[in-house]
């Protein structure tokens, strides 16, 4: 279905490096948090269109709670974290706005590089969504790096896995149902723990900047 | 059955952690003793079998295989010593009222889903649940590590968090890259190490490559390589003394282990060449960053975080070495595991008393701490490669093999570990020796502070001295692929 329609999935995975993009360039928390959502909308009905396409009830169940867990779940313990602790605006990022895009150009032409394009046998027909695919991974590696509030590095390591999903699907490579469903518990219960985590944080220095977490040192 | 029961015994531990109730901290410490000591006796058990036979399973999902023994009875051993020391550890920090008994109930719980998660690594013989369990080992030693509620507990633990998640992320992705051939050829769920092992050589070279350096960069990040090991001198020092322990002692060494069933791999793909190549890299970076900081270092639990570094990287060199290297390698794990297990329990013992991790604030411990400062030196000893400890002959062995591989490298690698061993003669003869503080009393905080190190240690100097010939089998057996 998707994955034999070369285009509807170069499309697909467009939408998903954009969202990686905005993500860069949003001020707001809650608009983080909304690119996050189409991300893991797209990455949720990749699957499940996969599921269809086996005609397994596992498989569906699987993509159902990826679904769950992704589209509803994370962003729940999100805005749940924004509204108690007021964190409507990100903070910033080591790098300005012109200079984050340039990075952001620079890792994606990387990611079409020669390096690179030798991964394409893993899927001949959809060469053009594996390697942005590819870039999706750099771009929300360097969101964890660029941004120093905590939430936007929660959120870069959800895209990061994203990234990944997204990645394995184009390459024919993603889990059996099973071992999907173990991760995903994996990244369960990793979001109910960052999401506490930050609360402490908060908590304990007032703020999710880590400019503030400066206790840490050689003595 | 026993390897359903390795599993099953943590978990159950943790959940009986949970029920108890009403400040009874004596149950807590039972509950950890006799659990960990019931997984050492089904670790001998399995060893017995895996010494005649050569493998011991159960279903084709968990598997104990030459490699994988060793690592259990590590974690065996360090576990039964690091639980047993924890009930009067933390007993006395209560007394102190730094901790209160729920956080002692809960370190109880999360220590136990850790080894529950690190025994699981070890056994499984899919990379994906492997995968699965050292991730939940981030996510179970996360709270342990932010455990005394500090600002830079709770820096310490969300950087460890987050550091090892993208370090598990990229580790991920390489393990997705690595099933491909497996995958390939119709094997989804069933693709264990041997699978690949087999589909190895249809690899294609490119992918391999770009594959096993994500191995190595993820799941490297987890074995604190540098440059990748920003996190561990932080976690290592704000955790409780037996969680370090166990960090230290054994949980690089099950993120190593991922790392060698990749290599086993990839040398079947593209020969050995380029993970040997990687593996010098990676291994003499870490030998020499960590050799400068341990000569400055100002703090006691960083100072052995650091030399974990070290030894990692010295584990990894001889790795990358390959042939008597690799053996020597492996018993090198072996010793460092035991050896910076008990100087971090032994850690313990100093703060205890100190109340301090600051090495200008401890000294006079051969009068404060007999037994301990002791213990101390010894394991110093022994991990500085200091003959006649078993470390000297190690390092000898992978120095000499790589002499003829690289001779510019084992000079540097050389010189790094006779600053090394400068900077611990410096740290530990300022910390032994002098005049204690006034006032502080003299004399350990228990038998039960002591004799599980005790057990260690004599551990540590029996197989320095004498190797049975048992474990020699398995030693040998273990390295064939390196």
């Amino acid at each position: 279905m998707i994955s034999g329609s070369p285009q509807i999935l170069f499309f697909l995975t467009s939408l998903i490096f954009g969202s990686v993009i905005f993500m860069h360039l949003s001020k707001r928390n809650s608009t983080i948090i909304f690119f996050y959502l189409i991300q893991s909308l797209i990455v949720s009905g990749l699957l499940l269109d996969l599921s269809i396409e086996k005609a397994s009830f596992f498989l569906i169940l699987t993509a159902t709670i990826t679904l769950v867990v992704k589209a509803i779940i994370a962003p729940y313990f999100f805005r749940r974290l924004i509204h108690r602790h007021h964190l409507n605006f990100s903070v910033s990022t080591y790098l300005n706005g012109p200079l984050t895009l340039v990075v952001l150009a620079l890792l994606t032409a990387f990611s079409y590089s020669h390096f690179f394009k030798p991964l394409c046998i893993l899927a001949i027909e959809n060469e053009k969504a594996l390697l942005i695919a590819v870039a999706m991974i750099f771009n929300s590696l360097f969101l964890i790096i660029n941004r120093k509030g905590v939430l936007s590095q929660m959120i870069g390591i959800l895209s990061l896995e994203n990234a990944i999903v997204t990645f394995a699907y184009i390459a024919g490579l993603e889990a059996g149902p099973a071992l999907q469903l173990g991760i995903l518990f994996d990244i369960l219960v990793w979001v109910i723990i960052a999401s506490v985590f930050a609360s402490m944080l908060f908590k304990q220095f007032g703020s999710l900047d880590v400019n503030e977490m400066k206790n840490l040192k050689e003595e | 059955m026993l390897l359903l029961l390795i599993i099953i015994i943590p978990l159950a531990s943790s959940a009986l952690s949970l029920l108890i109730k009403k400040k009874n901290l004596k149950a807590l410490g039972i509950i950890a003793t006799l659990g960990s000591f019931s997984e050492l006796l089904i670790t001998f058990i399995i060893g017995m079998y895996v010494v005649e036979y050569g493998v011991y399973s159960f279903t084709s999902y968990l598997s104990v295989d030459s490699l994988g023994l060793i690592l259990m009875a590590i974690l065996a051993i360090s576990n039964f010593s690091a639980s047993w020391y924890s009930g009067s550890y933390l007993k006395a920090e209560m007394e102190k009222e730094i901790i209160g008994f729920t956080r002692m109930r809960q370190y109880f719980i999360l220590l136990h889903l850790f080894i529950f998660a690190m025994f699981f690594a070890i056994i499984t013989t899919n990379p994906i649940i492997m995968w699965i369990s050292i991730e939940a080992t981030t996510l179970s030693t996360a709270f342990l590590i932010s455990f005394y509620n500090k600002p830079a507990s709770m820096e310490a633990a969300w950087k460890y968090l987050i550091i090892n998640s993208v370090g598990l992320l990229l580790g991920f992705f390489g393990t997705l890259l690595f099933l491909y051939p497996a995958m390939a050829s119709g094997n989804y769920e069933l693709a264990n190490w041997q699978t690949l092992m087999s589909c190895a050589s249809s690899f294609d070279p490119f992918i391999a490559k770009i594959a096993f350096i994500f191995i190595l960069i993820g799941y490297g990040t987890k074995v604190g390589l540098v440059p990748m090991h920003t996190w561990l001198p932080d976690a290592h020092s704000k955790a409780p003394a037996p969680i370090s322990a166990l960090f230290s002692g054994v949980l690089l060494n099950v993120a190593f282990l991922a790392v060698l069933r990749f290599k086993s791999v990839i040398d079947i793909s593209i020969g050995k060449y380029f993970s040997q190549e990687l593996f010098i890299f990676f291994g003499v970076l870490s030998i020499v960053i960590a050799a400068f900081i341990i000569f400055i270092q100002k703090n006691y639990k960083r100072l052995l975080a650091y030399h974990s570094i070290e030894h990692m990287g010295i584990i990894t060199l001889g790795f990358g070495f390959g042939g008597i290297a690799s053996f020597a390698a492996l018993l090198h794990l072996i010793y460092h595991s035991l050896a910076k297990s008990a100087l971090f329990l032994l850690a313990g013992n100093i703060i205890l008393k100190y109340s301090s991790t600051k090495i200008e604030k401890v000294s006079g411990m051969i009068k404060t701490l007999p037994v301990t400062s002791v213990l101390f030196f010894i394991g110093f000893l022994a991990l500085a490669g200091i003959p006649p400890f078993g470390i000297f002959i190690t390092e000898f062995t992978i120095l000499s093999t790589g002499f003829y591989i690289n001779p510019v490298i084992v000079i540097i690698v050389l010189l790094s570990l006779v600053l090394v061993v400068a900077g611990i003669i410096k740290h530990v003869s300022e910390m032994i020796f002098g005049e204690p503080a006034e006032g502080l009393p003299v004399g350990e905080a228990g038998i039960n502070t002591v004799f599980p190190i005790v057990i260690i240690v004599a551990i540590l100097i029996f197989i320095s001295f004498f190797i049975p010939a048992e474990m020699q089998s398995l030693l040998r057996s273990a390295t064939l692929n390196y």
